[in-house]
């Protein structure tokens, strides 16, 4: 399988894939159709998850902000995670501006939502 | 058209920011986001106050760009029109994002029992309620997640709304998300 990177615009992030385990979202997430542009996204992990090699994987969240279907759409990448949280060791990192009080409690209800995963919290100054 | 009178009613009001888009289109909202980002840099709005005006404005944008997307009964489209303006409250305490678009009856009552519900909630069941949609993925659709009113709800103090019926039988449907400030200002 191949990395993945798709460059940011103004209001999709800039994703990264890496075969080696490490993924980050990083920027603003509202797309227009926020199923379409993160298909590719799901198909790689699909991929991921699946193959043998790489045992562990580190996500990495950092998203300024973003809209209400984005948010359904971590929703489901959470949950994904959680289902194959036993044949890979997961890490999800979640970023937050420090003065950004919405971004914090976004990363906390997703912690609250999945107890299973290994969700950290972590400030960008 | 006296220009100067649009000037001065956005002055009267404290309006900060106003568009009218004839055709709402995810690139227009995207600059428009971006020029609301700059001028609440300009203005030192503190981040999690601006986080929460810049999405309840995208979400207002795209529920009338969606909307317009949408098929009427009919099968003709709707226009993706609708005017938005962000605003600073009288006493200087807090902003306003405020948007008009017309709806037919039948969403005007999905949207309407969501509204009702929401505006009895504290913040804490909202939280609760938006979670609880967010998971359980009712009343999601192609082109969102349905939580859209629960997120304006969620990221603000309060929501005022009302629907004016017009001449071809839909209405004007109005929402208000009042944000709360303490620190920095939208220039």
């Amino acid at each position: 399988m191949d990395n993945l990177f798709i460059a940011a615009t103004q209001y999709t992030p800039e994703v990264t894939m890496n075969t080696d385990g490490i993924v980050a979202f990083k920027g603003k997430s509202y797309p227009e159709n926020t199923f379409e542009f993160y298909r590719p996204v799901m198909a790689w992990l699909e991929t991921f998850v699946n193959a043998v090699g790489c045992d562990t994987l580190r996500v990495e969240f950092e998203i300024v902000y973003f809209n209400s279907s984005s948010s359904k759409f971590f929703f489901g990448l959470f949950d994904f995670l959680k289902e194959h949280s036993a044949h890979k060791k997961i890490t999800i990192i979640w970023c937050y501006d420090e003065d950004n009080e919405s971004a914090l409690e976004a990363g906390e209800d997703f912690i609250e939502d999945f107890p299973s995963l290994n969700i950290q919290l972590k400030t960008i100054a | 058209m006296d220009i100067n009178a649009v000037k001065q009613l956005a002055e009267k009001n404290g309006i900060v920011f106003l568009t009218y888009a004839g055709f709402l289109s995810q690139t227009l909202i995207s600059g428009m986001t971006e020029a609301l980002e700059k001028e609440a840099e300009y203005g030192k709005l503190g981040a999690g106050e601006a986080t929460n005006i810049f999405t309840i404005f995208i979400e207002m944008a795209q529920n009338i760009m969606n909307y317009a997307k949408a098929k009427r009964p009919d099968g003709s489209f709707n226009k993706p029109e609708g005017i938005i303006v962000v605003g600073k409250c009288e006493d200087g305490s807090c902003y306003y994002v405020q948007s008009q678009n017309n709806v037919d009856l039948q969403d005007k009552e999905k949207i309407q029992a969501k509204l009702e519900e929401i505006v009895t909630m504290d913040s804490e069941s909202l939280k609760k309620r938006y979670r609880e949609l967010r998971r359980s993925g009712r009343d999601s659709h192609d082109k969102g997640a349905g939580i859209g009113m629960y997120e304006i709800a969620k990221r603000c103090q309060r929501v005022e709304f009302s629907f004016l019926p017009n001449d071809q039988g839909q209405f004007a449907f109005q929402l208000k998300a009042i944000v709360t400030v303490n620190k920095g200002e939208i220039l």
